[in-house]
């Protein structure tokens, strides 16, 4: 899955200018309000806003017990279950509900970790450069030239799908993306002037990197956190459905479609269509905000 | 009452026979288990009929067959699967058939799944075969026309058909069925084994194989039928390990034409076939992944028969009006394991605990929409004719479970993990049980895995291999197969050291009774020996058995006369476009 | 430009030698008894040895990836370990009916994309341009399994359409294949759309505001004339590099789709061999990355003939 490409388009855009302290924060300030005017941001967190509810609440917010059984089975959409109940006589308002939970747990998680280490990977590759930016440029991009969901695959087939396997395994996959990204902005600041006069002033290669060009390119990076979050929804529920989980009971979106599509043509549509839904929206929502994000930094 | 067919029937028949018909004639069997019972040891149809005549069988035919195949949801008149072909529909035409994608290599010997059995019976052939249809599910003459036992059935003769070629023009002659057999015991194949060992079957006589067994067994007949997949003849030069795919042979209606372990296989038909010619000329195979897939494509239209399907997710083909269900009662079951000897489990009254939190109808409605046996934790089908229905049935009651797990030592409750292999419906068992098992004491956590990995890392670990299966884990469900007679499940599964035996359960009671059962001649004195065994393993509970399901197939309304064994084994000789 | 595609090339040969590495190692991590899954659990242990003597499953790790490399780079990937038939056999149907699937799927998103790409840009900042952004955003949202079960079970079951299952019978003729292929290559279709089609708008939104298209505009030509020799050319490149990098993903949609659709293709091919055939799986690995490389090197090569400045940057 997982284009890459609108970041590093707009990556590239970013005025790589050297900015002092407090230009930031006003610029901060300004791009938050821009943020907040723009319709696709509060769309977005709204609907967040609402997954992150139902993750946060569980049970005190979901009518039953995702694991509760006993209501008769395969029951359309009603008044005493909006979401119908599934083959094995759960409601799946509550199991979908539920869901939010692990993946609001997991996504974040795995985005944010891809995020640091590609950071500090892209942050040596495209400053420090020599052997060690080739050695590590390398091996990114062998990985990514497997595309994510077939490398999942082996990871999963071979490690399972405990929630830390699924943390890490997204990170592993994600972290080339963002390597390719920071270091080619990476590349860019550290011809600039600032960086050089820095050099000069006799600092060390850590200090430029991490007091200088990181506060530089934060644009990028939390453009590229956003984006990555949206995607490992998507891929977790991809991979999730494809290999399948040991855990069937667990209410994780993508193992319901799994376990229920089978069960559309039948017509039993709703235990397959809602959870698909509720990726397709949380990963819309993501998106939404994701692409504002972008742009209001763009601008 | 005419009591002439009797005298006659004394002088033909063995103990066995006469034994069968006075249990009929005095009405402890009903019909249909006579017939079953009678073609096993050997007595022709038309004489069985002669007695059914004798004995005023007549008035209750239809009653009776229709009442025998109690979960038939098959519209009556669309399940002919006697009608001859030649009579039927049109000849020529192709069918296209659904299953599911073979699990390993074609290797007759080796293979364990029903994808498997069914591309290897297309071409390879039992001794005894499937019965005329469902409505007598005995066996019927395969590649032996007439079989008998000698007084105590520790020697059986079979008379093989003459004329019969494989498929590279060869004779086919008891050698074969000698090398086969060596074949099946050498790799300790789980019907036979202890019944007979290499060298057991004599061939001296090319049109008559003689089986001297280690020990008696009525049961033989099954167990070189269709009901223990893995006994198909093959031909002398086979060895373990040999191929369909890599040696094509056979001596059945159908020639392997073409085959891609990864999408299908074609057959064709054999000229040579002894035999009625086939209305078809062959069928081509699509192998499926996915049941999902499966029955979506059939719906279509796509293919014209599953070999298999299961309720959940194939509801749209029982409303499908192109579309003919069979369903038919089987001793498909699935066994909920717990380790007797050691772990949480070691006390029986923990077992019985488990036990008594299955709600054992909501689990039939919600997977099989009652399409199932009850089950009562022992392994004795009410399929089987020996079925005793007289031992208590085992009812929910989750505070009886609480109290019993206090008495154990585990007022608390006690958690565990529920270990599982993906097949069918399993995944939604566990899932059923983890809830029904939560409102008496216990906290299950489900551990499911491919079968890939399944058998061999929970189930049955090859180390440490002495006693089989001591490495089992302490709680499981495994899968089980339909078989004609419970002797796999007795043996295997249950008996002290048996290779199967995962809850490593061991009973000198249940040893008795197994070896009382075995050795037992006659209905009567089978469904005696079954009563003690359904006691004691409902007292020890070594394995819960929660339900025995029926065998789902069906097939297009544009074909007739498809025929299939609860084995996944189709048989498309007698089929033809409507 | 010849050397820089040598440089490519050999760069590739590294990557693909990491990839056969870490396919390797995460394969092996833990000791599997290859011998033991591909006989059966019930079979005995004497067979099962066997098989892994055979295999040479028990050779230390170091001689395993020894021999890999070895066959990969003598084009020699041996037989299937699960079927009867050498790797390339295997491999090399899979591959071909990934490929139909595959350039079915573009030939029906590139032009729909790009039109509306170019479509929503012209109408920048309308309710058209807005609808096609959010029609985009939505559609690459959502995961190619969910469209795949909904495509299946609206069109192929209840209107009955198109066939549900990929694969057509032996033998037939293109147009029933491609009729076959119609629901899959739709699946492919909405995901990529969406990725496209923004693409292109913003590549097209830049070019309209350059000032090369207010110079051409100015001289005189009509729109029609600068979209074609100015806008396009310049506007398209972004669509070019997209289009390239999506090849390679493809093959991992291909996974759930062929699944849901039962075609064995590569997805299907790789996901089935990844606990039990190390051969195939990684011969697949590699088929599908070098096709991801082949593609992303295409993609550069059209930029390059599109773009002369970029054709210095990439040599650089």
């Amino acid at each position: 899955m997982s284009a890459t490409t609108p970041l590093t388009t707009a990556a590239s855009a970013m005025p790589p200018s050297a900015q002092p302290r407090t230009e930031r924060s006003m610029a901060r300030r300004e791009r938050w309000r821009l943020l907040r005017r723009r319709p696709g941001f509060i769309a977005g967190s709204v609907v967040l806003l609402f997954w992150v509810v139902c993750a946060v609440g569980g049970e005190r917010v979901s009518p039953h017990g995702p694991l509760q059984t006993g209501f008769p089975s395969s029951q359309a959409p009603s008044g005493s279950h909006l979401f119908g109940t599934d083959q094995l006589g759960r409601d799946v308002l509550s199991r979908v509900m539920a869901g939010a939970r692990d993946v609001l747990l997991v996504s974040p998680f795995a985005a944010l970790l891809s995020v640091i280490i590609g950071t500090l990977l892209g942050l040596i590759g495209g400053y420090i450069r020599g052997i060690a930016d080739e050695v590590v440029s390398r091996v990114m991009e062998a990985v990514l030239a497997i595309p994510v969901i077939l490398m999942g695959l082996l990871v999963f087939s071979t490690f399972g799908t405990s929630k830390t396997v699924k943390i890490l395994t997204i990170a592993f996959l994600f972290t080339p993306i963002v390597f390719r990204t920071v270091r080619s902005v990476t590349l860019a600041e550290a011809e600039l002037d600032y960086v050089t006069s820095a050099r000069l002033r006799g600092e060390g290669p850590l200090y430029i990197m991490t007091r200088e060009i990181v506060p530089n390119i934060t644009g990028p990076i939390v453009v590229e956190l956003t984006v990555r979050v949206g995607y490992a929804i998507f891929t977790l529920a991809t991979l999730v459905f494809v290999v399948g989980g040991g855990r069937p009971e667990e209410p994780e979106w993508g193992n319901m479609v799994s376990q229920t599509y089978g069960l559309i043509q039948g017509g039993t549509w709703w235990p397959a269509i809602f959870p698909a839904l509720a990726i397709a929206s949380l990963v819309i929502a993501v998106n939404l905000i994701a692409d504002s994000v972008e742009s209001v930094y763009a601008s | 009452m005419d009591w002439k067919p009797f005298d006659r029937a004394r002088a033909t028949v063995g103990p066995e026979g006469l034994d069968l018909i006075e249990s009929y004639s005095k009405g402890r069997i009903n019909r249909r288990d006579f017939v079953r019972r009678g073609t096993v040891i050997g007595l022709s149809v038309p004489f069985l009929g002669a007695v059914i005549a004798a004995c005023g069988g007549d008035d209750d035919t239809t009653s009776d067959d229709t009442a025998a195949d109690g979960g038939s949801d098959t519209t009556p008149g669309t399940d002919t699967g006697t009608e001859p072909a030649d009579t039927g529909g049109a000849t020529g035409g192709i069918i296209r058939v659904a299953t599911q994608k073979p699990a390993g290599p074609l290797d007759p010997v080796g293979m364990q799944d029903l994808g498997t059995y069914g591309i290897v019976a297309q071409c390879f052939e039992f001794l005894t075969t499937l019965g005329d249809s469902e409505m007598s599910p005995g066996v019927a003459p395969g590649l032996a026309e007439t079989w008998e036992s000698n007084e105590d059935g520790s020697v059986w003769t079979f008379h093989l058909r003459q004329g019969v070629k494989w498929h590279d023009g060869t004779d086919f002659t008891s050698a074969d069925v000698a090398a086969t057999m060596d074949r099946l015991a050498e790799a300790n194949n789980s019907g036979l084994n202890g019944v007979i060992e290499a060298g057991s079957v004599d061939a001296s006589d090319p049109a008559v194989a003689v089986f001297t067994l280690l020990a008696p067994n009525g049961n033989l007949p099954y167990l070189v039928s269709l009901y223990n997949a893995q006994s198909v003849i093959t031909p002398v030069a086979y060895t373990t390990g040999t191929t369909l795919d890599a040696s094509p042979n056979g001596t059945g209606a159908w020639k392997l034409k073409s085959f891609d372990a990864a999408t299908g296989a074609e057959f064709e038909r054999n000229p040579d076939w002894w035999g009625p010619a086939p209305a078809l000329e062959g069928s081509v195979w699509s192998f499926f992944d996915d049941e999902g897939s499966m029955v979506t494509a059939a719906s279509a239209g796509e293919v014209d028969t599953l070999v298999q399907f299961q309720f959940i997710g194939g509801d749209a083909l029982f409303n499908d009006d192109n579309f003919t269900v069979n369903s038919f009662q089987a001793a498909t079951h699935r066994q909920i394991w717990m380790r007797c000897d050691t772990g949480q489990f070691a006390d029986p009254k923990v077992r019985q605990a488990l036990g008594m939190c299955i709600d054992r109808q909501a689990l039939i409605d919600t997977l099989f929409g009652g399409q199932a046996d009850i089950g009562n934790d022992h392994v004795i089908a009410p399929v089987f004719p020996y079925f005793d229905a007289s031992v208590p049935q085992r009812e929910r009651d989750t505070e009886g479970a609480r109290a019993l797990l206090a008495e154990a030592g585990f007022p608390d409750g006690l958690s565990a993990v529920l270990h599982f292999g993906e097949l069918q419906e399993i995944p939604e068992l566990a899932q059923l049980i983890q809830a029904q098992a939560a409102e008496g004491g216990f906290t299950l956590e489900l551990a499911g895995e491919s079968l890939d990995t399944f058998y061999g890392a929970q189930w049955c670990p090859g180390e440490p291999a002495d006693p089989p299966c001591s490495g089992a884990a302490e709680l499981g469900i495994v899968d089980y197969g339909h078989r004609a007679t419970p002797d796999v499940y007795l043996n295997a599964a249950l008996s002290t050291g048996g290779v199967w035996n995962s809850s490593q359960y061991s009973s000198p009671a249940f040893d008795a009774a197994f070896a009382d059962f075995s050795a037992a001649i006659g209905v009567e004195a089978q469904t005696a020996a079954c009563k003690v065994i359904e006691e004691i393993l409902l007292e020890d509970t070594p394995v819960i058995v929660p339900y025995f399901y029926n065998y789902i197939s069906g097939f297009s309304n544009n074909f007739t006369g498809v025929r299939v064994s609860a084995l996944g084994q189709m048989f498309l000789d007698q089929a033809a476009a409507a | 430009m010849t050397r820089y595609v040598l440089r490519r090339l050999a760069l590739s040969i590294i990557t693909l030698f990491l990839i056969i590495l870490i396919v390797f190692l995460i394969n092996n991590v833990f000791p599997s008894d290859i011998g033991r899954r591909l006989a059966g659990p019930f079979a005995p242990q004497v067979q099962v040895d066997e098989i892994n003597e055979k295999l040479g499953t028990n050779d230390p790790l170091i001689n395993q990836f020894g021999r890999l490399v070895k066959g990969v780079a003598t084009f020699d990937y041996g037989d299937s370990y699960a079927q009867n038939r050498p790797v390339s056999d295997v491999i090399g149907q899979a591959f071909w009916r990934s490929m139909k699937l595959l350039v079915y799927a573009l030939v029906l998103t590139i032009p729909l994309s790009v039109m509306a790409g170019i479509f929503a840009a012209r109408r920048h900042g309308t309710v058209p341009d807005r609808a096609v952004v959010t029609l985009g955003v939505a559609s690459s949202s959502i995961p190619e399994f969910v469209s795949s079960v909904i495509l299946q079970a609206v069109i192929g079951v209840k209107l009955g359409w198109f066939h549900v299952v990929a694969k057509a019978p032996d033998g037939a003729s293109i147009l029933t294949q491609l009729s076959y292929l119609t629901l899959p290559a739709l699946a492919l279709v909405i995901v990529y759309f969406g990725y496209i089609a923004r693409m292109t708008r913003a590549g097209v939104i830049a070019a309209l505001d350059a000032d090369y298209t207010r110079t051409a505009t100015m001289k005189g030509l009509s729109t029609t004339q600068v979209l074609r020799r100015h806008v396009l050319r310049n506007g398209l490149q972004p669509t070019v590099s997209v289009v390239g990098v999506q090849i390679g993903y493809v093959m991992g949609s291909l996974v759930a789709i062929e699944k849901i659709f039962n075609y064995p293709g590569l997805g299907l091919t790789i996901f089935n061999a990844a606990s039990k055939d190390p051969p195939v799986l990684v011969a697949g690995v590699l088929v599908v990355a070098t096709v991801y490389m082949l593609a992303t090197l295409a993609s550069d090569l059209v930029l390059a003939w599109m773009n002369p400045r970029a054709r210095l940057e990439v040599s650089r």
